[in-house]
């Protein structure tokens, strides 16, 4: 028994062996074409096809290029990107978002595109949005091209409102109407259903910060100045929610998050990034969104993803014209909006139509109200381990362990010491 | 034992373990504890900086924390899950029918990935109408705040992982159990042992090697507890249940700081390499071989 | 303990271990809404196959499968047989310097793999051997835990059984395949599907040395059910539903030989 089973395994293995070693035979080359590869995130899972239809529309124009298409789904993205970065085998072009883009543009792995711009003919700066093409540039140098944005909203459960007796919101409201409106729900919605969520992390407190009036770093980004008044002001607002039960505790939101309690209709406002707006799709109630109630000031996120070619790549001209094609061109913009992929990072208005007039929600000029205060996030080359140090800090605010002053100055601290390294 | 030739032959049956080991962990490890030396992003090249990382690490009270941590979590998941499984073991050692579709239902969670159990021990600790605390409401108890509880998340976490490994210990306890000849518990028996008497002198005793394994394992692993944390509190509330690869896992790739992750590792290393070393001296005490 | 309480814990106990993968297996067969539902609902009112479908279309499950058998199966086939004859010179040879190569056997446990893996991938590259399966399979060969458990057994062979074949004439390698191979079945069987399911759940090296997605083994394409904001549970639970499968199956068949008792202590 002993030798049948050992004969059995032993030709099983040498089986699999040798489909090991056929399918690693099997690769056919394509000489005579240029080949890039792409790495990304922005597609993984939902839009892997769409990037494929990209593709397919660019070596049509191009029939000279292949792109070669990897994803990585973006929790896993970064290690994969760096160890293949450490190893001299970077991506030709492969995605960033503004909050990494900075690590990266310093370290020397990012290519000036501004010398492969300059040789295109057909290259126009004046083709993207402002914003968001400038945001990816770093003393004069141009790193990367935009190829989505997006921005957070707040949006409400308007059968909610209604069954409460509320006015629903609108774009002249600031924060302390939110608030009347808060107080209000909570003393008519039944128990377990709340009337606001606003996520008490670094993303929406520098938002917030901006919004009050203040600013997070220096301008020239030595000294941390979140601490002060306006830092104070937008602290106590966001963990104010949760005091005054209007806003569900960690132990109330359990395993869900704010999205789940949303769907279920048990969320009458939530501040959400327009992103979701392809999760709420199919919700039973109907809902809508407004511009995000400003405080002293109106102050709204501002997020880009861009695709950036590797300072070590020896394709520079063709990864520059994929990277140009599928942020840029007509026919991968068109690609993107009938996808409901995010908002292109293009001028034209065309394609912005199209997204506007998509329903739900119906009120889509209010992400292009959102874009007219944007604030974008505080970046440095420390950025995760900025992001971590005020998250922990937060934390224990909203938990009451410590008081917000004493938060944010501890804070402020720990960040000051991370910008003197920088 | 034969003495002829022994390094030789014994050359041959270790050459080929020792060779894959050695090529792909062990010259790694100290490569790795080369770049504790530097400060290294991963994106530009390493750059030297002695015994930086190590000074720096003296005064980090992030370390110290998450070693405590650390510690707290062996302290509760160690007992909890050798009793679980030698209990499982015990029970299912038997011959009684379908004990070996037992063996596999008791095996399913070992297999299942952390992603689900965590997830599901989210929901069954949920403060908010979870099974538990449900339970605890119908008799008039109001259930703590488990993951979301500064005091109780660490058992939050301890709690699944015993339950996903007792499977494992009880495999390996099954195997050393098997090895007990049962003619020896049969001899014991007809001189009037009771069951207890026979589990206290025979099954005990000749099971303390399969036992060293899971104790010496089972704290290399511990120390090194990553996966369940990150999946189900990321550290929190408040760094209650960070740990020290958490630390290090941060350290590595988020921060790119590689150089510092890896003098992490060097210290872990060492603290492990001497606990497994005490473990070895000790068993001279109570583990007994053929 | 009355036949009856143990045949009562046994059932419930197997009760509670079992809920994971009911619980898993089921939430693959809700739809998105109510697999949120509260109070959570235990067999979906409507079942549905759409995550399956789903799943298929976003990852090649049957690639994946193939991918990750191939490697796990070599892996486990090659520790098995690495970890005996170690196992078996730590246990049963005399030679000098034992205690210090098996220190460093147990070393190579106690370094967590994130700092291991760039120096580890380096040197892959340097071999030219990243997106390959030998990257995934090379540093399989031979494990520190597989030749640890093997060590355990053979010292519990007794002394006896070992000075009986000497004196038939055997040499190591008899004694090695004909007394202590045989003795150690269940420990040999327990080996391999730990093996197997180390290797077929292990993430974060195939992550990083694999490129190609014809190359991805099984975990890495269920990471990539992950979106950036949002998790479709019921799809990562049709995901993780399918990969728990084989190792079931593998589990079910390697199980048999541990439940193989040792009737007789074998002393002529």
């Amino acid at each position: 028994m002993q030798r049948k089973s050992t004969k059995l395994v032993a030709s099983i293995a040498t089986g699999l062996m040798l489909v090991a070693s056929g399918l690693v035979v099997n690769q056919a080359a394509a000489a005579s074409k240029t080949t890039i590869t792409y790495f990304n995130f922005t597609s993984v899972p939902d839009h892997v096809a769409d990037v494929k239809k990209m593709v397919a529309a660019f070596e049509k124009k191009n029939p000279g290029i292949k792109v070669n298409v990897l994803g990585a789904a973006y929790a896993d993205y970064f290690t994969k990107l760096k160890t293949r970065v450490v190893a001299n085998q970077a991506p030709d072009v492969f995605d960033l978002n503004y909050e990494n883009f900075i690590t990266y543009a310093q370290a020397g792995t990012l290519l000036d595109l501004n010398a492969v711009s300059k040789k295109d003919k057909s290259f126009k700066k004046s083709d993207y949005y402002g914003k968001a093409y400038d945001v990816f540039s770093l003393a004069g140098k141009q790193f990367g091209l935009p190829a989505s944005f997006s921005t957070t909203v707040l949006a409400y459960n308007a059968d909610l409102f209604k069954s409460a007796g509320v006015a629903l919101p609108n774009s002249s409201w600031d924060w302390s109407d939110e608030e009347a409106a808060s107080a209000q729900l909570k003393a008519k919605l039944p128990a377990g259903t709340f009337a606001d969520f606003q996520p008490v992390q670094f993303w929406e407190f520098y938002k917030v910060l901006g919004a009050a009036g203040g600013k997070f770093l220096s301008a020239d980004k030595k000294k941390a100045l979140f601490n002060k008044q306006p830092g104070v002001n937008a602290l106590n607002w966001l963990i104010g929610k949760t005091a005054k039960g209007y806003m569900p505790t960690k132990a109330q939101l359990g395993t869900g998050d704010e999205s789940v309690l949303f769907k279920a209709g048990k969320l009458a406002m939530v501040h959400t990034g327009i992103w979701q707006f392809d999760a709420f799709k199919n919700v039973p109630f109907s809902w809508d969104i407004v511009v995000d109630p400003g405080g002293v000031t109106p102050g709204n996120h501002f997020f880009a993803n861009a695709l950036v070619v590797s300072s070590k790549t020896k394709k520079a001209a063709a990864a520059f014209k994929w990277a140009k094609f599928m942020t840029s061109d007509p026919t991968a913009v068109k690609i993107r909006v009938d996808a409901a992929w995010e908002l292109p990072a293009t001028s034209a208005k065309a394609p912005l139509a199209v997204y506007l007039a998509k329903r739900p929600p119906a009120n889509r000029a209010a992400v292009f109200e959102a874009l007219k205060n944007p604030i974008v996030p505080p970046v440095i080359r420390q950025q995760t381990e900025l992001q971590d140090t005020v998250n922990k800090w937060l934390e224990k605010a909203q938990n009451g362990t410590i008081s917000v002053s004493e938060a944010l100055n501890s804070a402020a601290t720990e960040v000051n010491a991370l910008l003197a390294n920088e | 034992m034969t003495k002829r030739n022994s390094t030789a032959v014994a050359a041959l049956f270790v050459a080929p373990s020792f060779i894959p080991i050695a090529s792909f962990f062990i010259l790694p490890m100290f490569g790795a504890f080369y770049v504790s030396f530097h400060n290294w992003d991963l994106l530009s090249p390493a750059k030297w900086v002695g015994i930086k990382n190590f000074t720096m690490l003296l005064h980090d009270r992030t370390f110290y924390h998450s070693l405590k941590n650390t510690l707290i979590f062996i302290a509760g998941y160690l007992p909890l899950v050798y009793i679980l499984g030698l209990g499982a073991a015990l029970l299912l050692n038997r011959k009684f029918k379908g004990n070996s579709f037992f063996r596999a239902i008791y095996f399913l969670p070992t297999v299942t990935s952390w992603v689900v159990v965590a997830l599901l021990w989210k929901w069954i600790l949920n403060p908010q109408g979870g099974l538990v605390n449900s339970a605890l409401h119908t008799i008039g108890i109001t259930g703590p705040g488990w993951w979301t509880s500064k005091s109780w998340a660490m058992v939050s976490v301890i709690l699944p992982s015993a339950w996903k490994d007792l499977g494992l210990v009880m495999l390996i306890l099954l195997a050393g159990l098997q090895s007990i000849p049962n003619d020896l518990k049969e001899a014991a028996a007809l001189d009037g042992a009771t069951r207890f008497q026979i589990f206290r002198r025979i099954t005990m005793p000749l099971l303390t090697p399969a036992t060293f394994f899971v104790l010496v394992v089972s704290l290399i692993n511990n120390f090194q507890v990553f996966d369940q944390i990150y999946l189900m509190t990321s550290g929190g509330p408040e760094g209650a249940t960070e740990v020290i690869v958490q630390q290090i896992y941060k350290n590595s790739f988020d921060y790119g700081r590689m150089g510092y992750a890896s003098a992490m590792s060097l210290v872990l290393f060492i603290i492990i390499m001497t606990f497994t070393l005490i473990q070895i001296r000790l068993q001279k005490r109570w583990v007994h071989y053929a | 303990m009355p036949k009856s309480f143990s045949r009562i814990g046994i059932y419930l106990g197997g009760l509670v271990m079992a809920f994971p993968f009911l619980w898993m297996a089921s939430s693959s067969l809700k739809n998105d809404v109510e697999a949120f539902a509260t109070p959570p609902t235990l067999w979906p009112h409507k079942p549905t196959t759409i995550n399956y479908h789903h799943a298929f279309a976003l990852a090649d499950f049957p690639r994946l499968f193939l991918n990750s058998l191939i490697v796990s199966v070599a892996a486990t086939l090659l520790q098995v047989f690495t970890s005996g004859l170690a196992g078996y010179a730590f246990a049963r040879i005399q030679f000098r310097g034992k205690n210090i190569l098996f220190l460093m056997y147990l070393a190579t446990m106690m370094v967590p793999l994130q700092v291991i893996v760039v120096p580890l991938f380096l040197e892959m590259r340097a071999l030219n051997l990243i997106d390959s399966y030998w990257a995934l399979i090379l540093p399989s060969i031979a494990t520190a835990f597989g030749v640890f458990l093997i060590r355990q057994a053979m010292l519990t062979i007794p002394k006896e059984l070992e000075e009986a074949a000497v004196l038939d004439g055997a040499n190591h390698w008899k004694i090695f395949r004909h007394v202590a191979v045989p003795l150690c079945g269940p420990s040999f069987a327990t080996l391999g599907i730990l093996s197997f399911l180390a290797t077929w759940n292990s993430f974060l090296w195939p992550l990083i040395a694999i490129y190609s997605p014809e190359k991805m083994t099984l975990p890495l394409g269920l990471a990539n059910l992950h979106g950036e904001h949002n998790a479709d549970w019921p799809l990562i639970m049709a995901g993780t539903t399918l990969a728990v499968i084989p190792v079931t199956i593998v589990y079910f068949i390697l199980q048999k030989q541990i439940t193989q008792s040792f009737l007789t202590t074998g002393i002529k």
